[in-house]
């Protein structure tokens, strides 16, 4: 058993957005969607010479309490006990996009076409980690600030480095820690843009329920499903505006 | 009702229904379901297999791995026993499948039809095209001689068969990219040291960088080595009127006035011989002319210097007793493109002097000669023609004009004056002076002066789309490429080449066919008889080893000495010493150290400099994937300098140089100094055929005065002075 992990040295990010485009194409990632990211501080000049901005690459933090599963009716959204990798069953998929939601760092979207949530898996459904290669970002990444390895191999780079340096991880607001497998050596910044857990009205008595036998009857039923179909068929699709807009475009 | 059908089987209703039947039998068969049904729809895959190349998306020649799958390659990931690239791929690299499946690439070769610019062509055949070339290429050469065509290689592993060619037919006119670029510093380190050097990041402890911006401009393995070697405790100071990622990384950023630099670096070296700061031994045994250095420096004291650069004095004292104690261990960053301004050669020789007293010459932590790789340059015969005139068309008129590159500032003068003598025909290739060149409205007008212009490139660029002649060529994914020799700074001397990872798409050629079959055409079969394999054993000769080395790991390592190469022989310049004091200069009425020259300023108007970012390079922005980090550019602004003009963030603006005006969207940021304003390049383009940046945003080729350095003739871009107005209508 596996419990893979992404430790991030920020310090040594450029910003060069190689990871995002890496991933992209590994994962053929829609144009103007990410699987990954790099966010940034912003510069306060007031400090003249010492002025500095921190980057933060991200992407799904892969979390031991995954609000997203949590949120999921359907059993789709499920954390891989075999590899420690939140995953998506897209045959499972009712595409209700609570679990896009439920995710208090924005890294789900739907996928424009297949209509089905899409996000980061450490490449594991494009075969990467299967044929012995890194994660497309990590290995890509030029000053290597992206390290992956399993924390339950002591000898990985990921846990050398979790016990070389002090690390930190970027919780969700509101309370509810997802215990996130992405830890960032020394800092986190910026955190402004890490969001809340929000569940849906239906399921805010459900969130406490983890059984996932109670979940899957629930999220089936007749009701339920038929409530999903329509919110998925005539939903506008508001995280993709979201995402155009948090999007790189203008300079 | 269509619709919900497909979707309801898309999503696996009879599955996730089973699963549902499934709660009855209780919870142990609903979670051995589940588990079959996540570990289902793992479909077989065609294998996928991995070929060694190296990059292209830029000079940098980054070692790669192609994943091909079905024949179509799916993925490049960095090459892990490539050093030079320190087992990376920037974003650029990682693009290359969309460059490559690009839809827009040329696919035949076309033959102008209607104006140029119209847009108007006709489909060849590959015969008709080099029979066409042939015809008109001999038409010119027995009009107007041989130099009558002027050949424009671009940074490219098959530009040296292009080089070959034009030699043989008997052109001196040749001029590349670098005219653009780098030609400035290189004569700068030339007419210094002898050599143009290397920097060797990786173990310095102090860099000062001026007039570079490496964690955006990637260079292997300088952008790599520049981070580590900041984690290992090296202490960065940036010098720029814009905030770039280079500064907002650094210890300390300095939003210098642009055009200053000297001034700072001309108060550096006077701190550190008034304080004697430098190491007497080295100077005694390497550096020629120290005492009428330290003498003419004495009045560019670090008070005067603040004046001019806005840079506090006691920070320049300061900067230079702390790089004077990291010394040798410590550089000015030499820097890349120093196509900046008209003093540009004198204001990196200053930083060259600057390097010179760290003493950090060919030494670790500092700027390190070239090392050998054993590649070598196949020979052939250069014909002689009676009727050719005696030297290439801009000869004479810059001093330090760098003999192979030229100035294309200076020759397309030239073109457009016809003197000292006519030059009718232009053959490009991988390269686009419209779009990277400053002043495209007179890169136009000297092509009113030409009666064939042929260009060989994978897109209609804008040059190519005023051409007469477009011939389709591959991309680097698609051809067998001649071994090229790289440095890597202390990292490697090495070498490669590339094989094909695909076949060649559409109807491309690659230059070697294309210079083939010419050179049949032209009566100098001769001169390329030769397979490229059986090229590439003429450049491995004295190497054999490299062949096996190249197969296995895609690259091969000469382990020849990294430090201490000149330890025992002298210097390539005249003095055989580092020259502080040129005497070259001084013979032909330079100033034979450098003499600082304040920039010109006018009431009201910005210095316009242009700058990159880490995703492009130059003008290959039509990319389906790297356009979705920036998909137009915009002119940066202190927030200050827009309020005194009554303009807004995001408003259209023109910018308006006695070169031409453009209209982009204001972007105000407070990391920019006032007087300054900055475009990236790569936008704006004329050609149609690059839709995702047609029309978009601005091209700096239309506002860009064409100034050149006085010295080696490089083009100056950043010598514009703009005038910006709130768009009217």
């Amino acid at each position: 058993m596996k419990k893979y992990a992404m430790v991030i040295d920020s310090s040594m990010c450029i910003d060069c957005k190689a990871c995002m485009a890496s991933c992209k194409v590994q994962n053929n990632v829609p144009r103007g969607y990410w699987r990954n990211w790099i966010k940034h501080t912003i510069p306060d000049f007031s400090q003249g010479s010492q002025t500095r901005t921190h980057f933060q690459p991200g992407g799904c933090m892969q979390c031991d309490n995954p609000t997203c599963v949590q949120a999921c009716p359907s059993g789709a959204t499920y954390k891989d006990t075999q590899n420690g990798i939140v995953r998506v069953n897209e045959a499972l998929c009712i595409g209700c996009g609570n679990c896009i939601t439920a995710c208090p760092y924005d890294a789900r979207f739907r996928h424009p076409d297949r209509r089905v949530p899409d996000k980061c898996d450490f490449c594991f459904s494009s075969g990467r980690l299967e044929r012995g290669l890194l994660p497309a970002c990590v290995d890509t990444c030029p000053t290597k600030a992206r390290v992956f390895g399993d924390l339950n191999d002591p000898d990985s780079d990921a846990s050398r480095l979790l016990r070389e340096k002090p690390s930190v991880r970027v919780l969700a607001r509101g309370g509810i820690d997802t215990k996130p497998n992405m830890y960032y050596v020394a800092a986190t910044a910026p955190t402004d843009w890490v969001g809340e857990v929000e569940f849906p009205g239906a399921f805010t008595t459900m969130a406490t329920l983890v059984n996932p036998v109670v979940k899957v009857a629930v999220g089936l039923s007749a009701l339920g499903v038929a409530v999903m179909w329509a919110k998925q068929i005539f939903s506008p699709d508001r995280e993709e505006s979201e995402h155009e807009s948090s999007a790189p475009g203008k300079d | 009702m269509k619709t919900q059908a497909k979707t309801l089987s898309r999503r696996g209703f009879l599955q996730a229904s089973a699963a549902v039947a499934a709660t009855a039998a209780g919870v142990p068969a609903l979670k051995g379901h589940l588990a079959t049904a996540h570990a289902a729809g793992a479909a077989p895959q065609a294998p996928v297999t991995s070929h060694y190349t190296v990059c292209d998306m830029c000079f940098n020649r980054c070692g790669m791995i192609a994943r091909v799958q079905n024949g179509r390659v799916v993925k490049l990931d960095p090459n892990p026993k490539f050093l030079k690239s320190r087992g990376m791929l920037c974003a650029r690299g990682n693009a290359a499948v969309d460059h490559l499946y690009d839809p827009n690439r040329l696919k035949t070769p076309l033959l102008r039809k209607g104006a140029r610019g119209e847009g108007k062509w006709q489909q060849l055949t590959w015969e008709q095209a080099l029979d066409h070339a042939a015809e008109q290429f001999t038409r010119i050469a027995e009009k107007y001689t041989r130099c009558g065509v002027m050949f424009s290689p671009g940074s490219d592993m098959q530009s040296q068969f292009l080089i070959r060619f034009a030699e043989v037919f008997g052109s001196y006119n040749v001029t590349s990219h670098e005219t653009l670029c780098l030609l400035s510093k290189n004569r700068a380190y030339l007419d210094t040291f002898g050599e143009t050097p290397y920097a060797d990041v990786l173990y310095s402890k102090y860099i000062i960088i001026s007039g570079a911006n490496p964690l955006e401009a990637i260079i292997t393995p300088d952008t790599i080595d520049l981070m580590e070697a900041r984690k290992n405790g090296c202490k960065i100071v940036v010098l720029d009127p814009r905030y770039t990622k280079t500064a907002a990384l650094a210890d300390e950023w300095y939003a210098i006035r642009p055009g200053t630099d000297m001034a700072f670096f001309l108060a550096l070296t006077n701190v550190i011989t008034e304080e004697r700061l430098y190491d007497p031994a080295f100077a005694e045994k390497m550096l020629f002319g120290l005492d009428e250095y330290a003498a003419h420096v004495r009045q560019y004291t670090p008070e005067w210097a603040a004046g001019e650069c806005g840079i506090p004095a006691e920070d320049i004292r300061r900067i230079a007793r702390e790089i004077a104690a990291a010394a040798p261990a410590a550089m000015i960053y030499p820097g890349r493109r120093s196509s900046d301004y008209e003093d540009s050669t004198q204001i990196r020789r200053s930083m060259a002097i600057a390097n010179a007293l760290l003493s950090n010459w060919d030494r670790p932590g500092g700027i390190l000669a070239s090392r050998e790789v054993g590649v070598r340059a196949p020979y052939f015969d250069v014909p002689w023609y009676d009727d050719n005139p005696d030297d290439r068309i801009d000869h004479g008129m810059a001093p330090g004009l760098i003999h192979h590159e030229g100035s294309f500032k200076l020759m397309r003068d030239a073109i457009i004056k016809e003197e000292p003598y006519p030059i009718r025909g232009w053959f490009t290739f991988k390269t686009n002076f419209m779009q990277t060149a400053a002043n495209r409205n007179k890169t136009l007008e000297m092509l009113k002066h030409l009666d064939f212009v042929v260009n060989a490139d994978i897109v209609m660029s804008d040059t190519a789309w005023y051409s007469d002649l477009v011939l389709p060529s591959p991309s680097f994914l698609e051809r067998n490429d001649p071994v090229s020799a790289l440095q890597g700074s202390s990292a490697c001397a090495c070498a490669v080449w590339r094989d094909a990872v695909v076949p060649a798409m559409h109807e491309c050629r690659d230059m070697l066919w294309i210079c083939t079959e010419l050179s049949k055409r032209l009566g100098f079969p001769e001169s390329f008889d030769f397979t490229l394999d059986e090229y590439r054993k003429l450049q491995l000769e004295s190497i054999p080893e490299a062949f096996e080395a190249i197969k296995a790991d895609g690259v091969y390592y000469n382990p020849s000495k990294v430090y201490g190469i000149y330890f025992d022989s002298p210097l390539k310049t005249q003095a055989k010493k580092i020259e502080l004091f040129n005497q070259r200069y001084a013979h032909e009425g330079l100033d034979p150290m450098p003499v600082y020259k304040a920039p010109r300023r006018k009431e009201g108007a910005f210095r316009l400099v242009v700058g990159r970012t880490a995703f492009f390079t130059h003008s290959n922005t039509n990319n389906a994937l790297l356009i979705q980090f920036k998909d137009e550019n915009t002119l940066w602004m202190h927030p200050r300098s827009a309020a005194r003009q009554g303009l807004v963030d995001g408003e259209m603006v023109e910018v308006a140089s006695a070169a031409g005006t453009v209209t982009l969207a204001l972007r105000l940021f407070e990391g920019m100094e006032e007087e300054t304003v900055y475009m990236a390049t790569g936008f704006g383009a004329l050609s149609p055929e690059l839709p995702l940046v047609h029309n978009r945003g601005a091209s700096i080729a239309e506002v860009l005065e064409d100034h050149a350095d006085f010295i080696s003739g490089n083009m100056a871009m950043h010598e514009t002075l703009v005038t910006v107005t709130r768009r009217v209508g």
